[in-house]
């Protein structure tokens, strides 16, 4: 996957978990849960949503590493490359 | 390899919110129910042709659709169900009517303070500064127990106004007698008087059926009339569970939601049962009359906390049924609630549940029908008489809640004491609803999805 398509899944995730979710005004470096309103929760389904669709075991200690759209697409990219 | 990888027991709305989460994440779940219809203390069932609600007066914690940290809102993004799309109808308006004092309120928070401001003109200044400690208050934070009566009194300092406060915020769900938790206290506050009432449009039929369908959606499975007999437990795990018929099913985990003490004799778990019995159970009394007798009767109020003692007494009465307080709900008395020809007419009150038990049967159904009267009768001293327009009335007691709930004596608020982590002694058997600590429809569905979070996911 490249990283404009791991960006694109991402989002397609978020959207998916919150129908309100809005990207309009997005920054890709800043963290996303105070941008979107989201909590703990909601940051769970991203990974559990990543480990069903992508057989990604994400470890607990690294998900501070999804905070942003950016680290997110950074920490994926090695994970996502062959598929 | 097992059956599956988690075995819920009871399809109530903690059972089928965790099921909900554990199948999205395509973990082979089964939930197995006792009864033939979904729903534990919230269902239904149809007598006459009447669809009769069990539980559900009201659903607390409503919220618009934008508010994105609203309990109601983050369970519809849990539970993948579109908020937008579920339509609520609100109260019209509630009242706490407590020995010749009243106090009205809406899901606007400023009408209940205006009412106070009223009520009691020297203690508002005091209520407002209540109400920015409880914004402040943290209710999730892991803390001891502490006591609501000791934090009301040193705010308040009025003793009335702390008990026609505590009347509906311990209605709803207050496992306790007399005092309650200062953060179970703090999150019914915001459920009850911040967010309010609400109901969902239809009937409660109807909403189960979505929940069910989102969980089937999700290969779920779920069985009805399937009673578990035994928690099976072997080499210090859960190993799964046997049903009433014999049958064994085999699972990874299993998450409980029947309830603490159910849990411990289920499993054999070596703990004091007594302890974790909750004394408050109610009796509920449904009357049906036809729209066009009930004129008399209130529109104007969706659920009247009435009490008649000057101080109130939350607790198990000493007798069968204590009728000098209760909850009278009038379930059409929503905003937007189509007109039907007849009404409904809901009166709560406390029991005493091992007294109901020790009936002989065949003196069970005399008492029940004599406290029946006695219910509506004291309700008719609230909002006038209505026993001669009844064209239907039925009641259930502790002993009803028990036999379909599993809710040891009847405790429809669970334990005093909460598992709020949901661990047992056993590393893959967990607790959810009521016992857990959340109370309530939206908080039991949150407890069923917070132990699966925690637990079974990551």
């Amino acid at each position: 996957m490249t990283r404009d398509e791991i960006k694109d899944v991402i989002l397609e995730i978020i959207e998916d978990i919150d129908e309100e979710a809005d990207f309009a005004n997005l920054d890709a470096e800043a963290p996303l849960r105070d941008q979107l309103d989201l909590d703990s929760m909601d940051f769970l389904d991203i990974v559990m949503e990543l480990r069903k669709r992508y057989k990604l075991q994400i470890p607990e200690e690294e998900y501070p590493q999804l905070a942003s759209l950016a680290s997110c697409v950074n920490y994926l990219e090695p994970k996502l490359k062959d598929v | 390899m097992a059956d599956y990888q988690l075995i819920i027991i009871g399809g109530g709305l903690s059972g089928i919110a965790a099921g909900i989460r554990a199948a999205r994440f395509g973990r082979k779940t089964l939930i197995l129910e006792q009864h033939a219809l979904p729903g534990g203390l919230n269902s239904y069932y149809v007598r006459q042709g009447h669809l009769l609600e069990t539980g559900l007066h009201a659903m607390t914690n409503c919220a618009a659709p934008g508010d994105k940290h609203a309990p109601l809102n983050r369970l519809f993004r849990q539970l993948h169900l579109s908020r937008k799309q579920f339509q609520l109808q609100e109260q019209i308006g509630s009242e706490i009517h407590f020995c010749g004092q009243s106090l009205f309120f809406t899901n606007d928070s400023t009408v209940l303070e205006d009412a106070i401001a009223r009520a009691f003109p020297a203690g508002i200044d005091r209520f407002r500064l209540l109400k920015t400690k409880i914004a402040l208050y943290d209710p999730f934070a892991p803390a001891p127990w502490r006591s609501s009566r000791q934090f009301l009194a040193a705010h308040l300092q009025d003793s009335r106004l702390e008990d026609m406060l505590l009347l509906p915020l311990m209605v709803y769900g207050n496992a306790e007698e007399h005092d309650m938790d200062l953060g179970q206290f703090v999150i019914m506050f915001r459920a009850v008087f911040e967010e309010g009432f609400f109901r969902p449009s239809g009937t409660m039929r109807e909403f189960l059926d979505q929940l069910v369908g989102q969980y089937r959606e999700y290969g779920g499975e779920l069985r009805y009339r399937a009673p578990v007999a035994e928690i099976v437990v072997r080499d210090g795990r859960v190993q799964g569970v046997r049903l009433a018929d014999g049958e064994e099913l085999s699972a990874e985990a299993v998450l409980s939601t029947a309830g603490i003490p159910e849990t411990i004799r289920l499993s054999g778990w070596d703990d004091d049962v007594e302890r974790y019995s909750g004394r408050m159970s109610f009796m509920e009394t449904i009357s049906l009359l036809p729209r066009s007798q009930a004129a008399t009767l209130s529109r104007e109020r969706t659920i009247i906390f009435y009490h008649n003692k000057p101080v109130l007494s939350y607790r198990r009465p000493d007798f069968f049924l204590d009728t000098s307080w209760g909850v009278i709900c009038f379930p059409e008395n929503f905003a937007g609630q189509p007109p039907s020809d007849l009404i409904q007419i809901r009166v709560t009150n406390a029991a005493n549940y091992p007294l109901w038990k020790a009936l002989a049967p065949q003196a069970y159904g005399p008492m029940k029908q004599k406290w029946t009267a006695a219910s509506v009768q004291a309700s008719e001293e609230i909002i006038g008489n209505y026993q001669p327009s009844i064209v239907y009335q039925d009641s259930f007691t502790p002993l009803t809640i028990e036999r379909f709930t599993r809710k040891a004596q009847g405790a429809v608020y669970g334990s005093a004491v909460k598992i709020k982590d949901g661990l047992t002694p056993w590393p893959n058997l967990f607790i959810a609803g009521t016992d857990q600590g959340y109370l309530g429809i939206v908080g039991a569905m949150l407890s069923g999805i917070t132990v699966v979070n925690r637990h079974l996911l990551q």
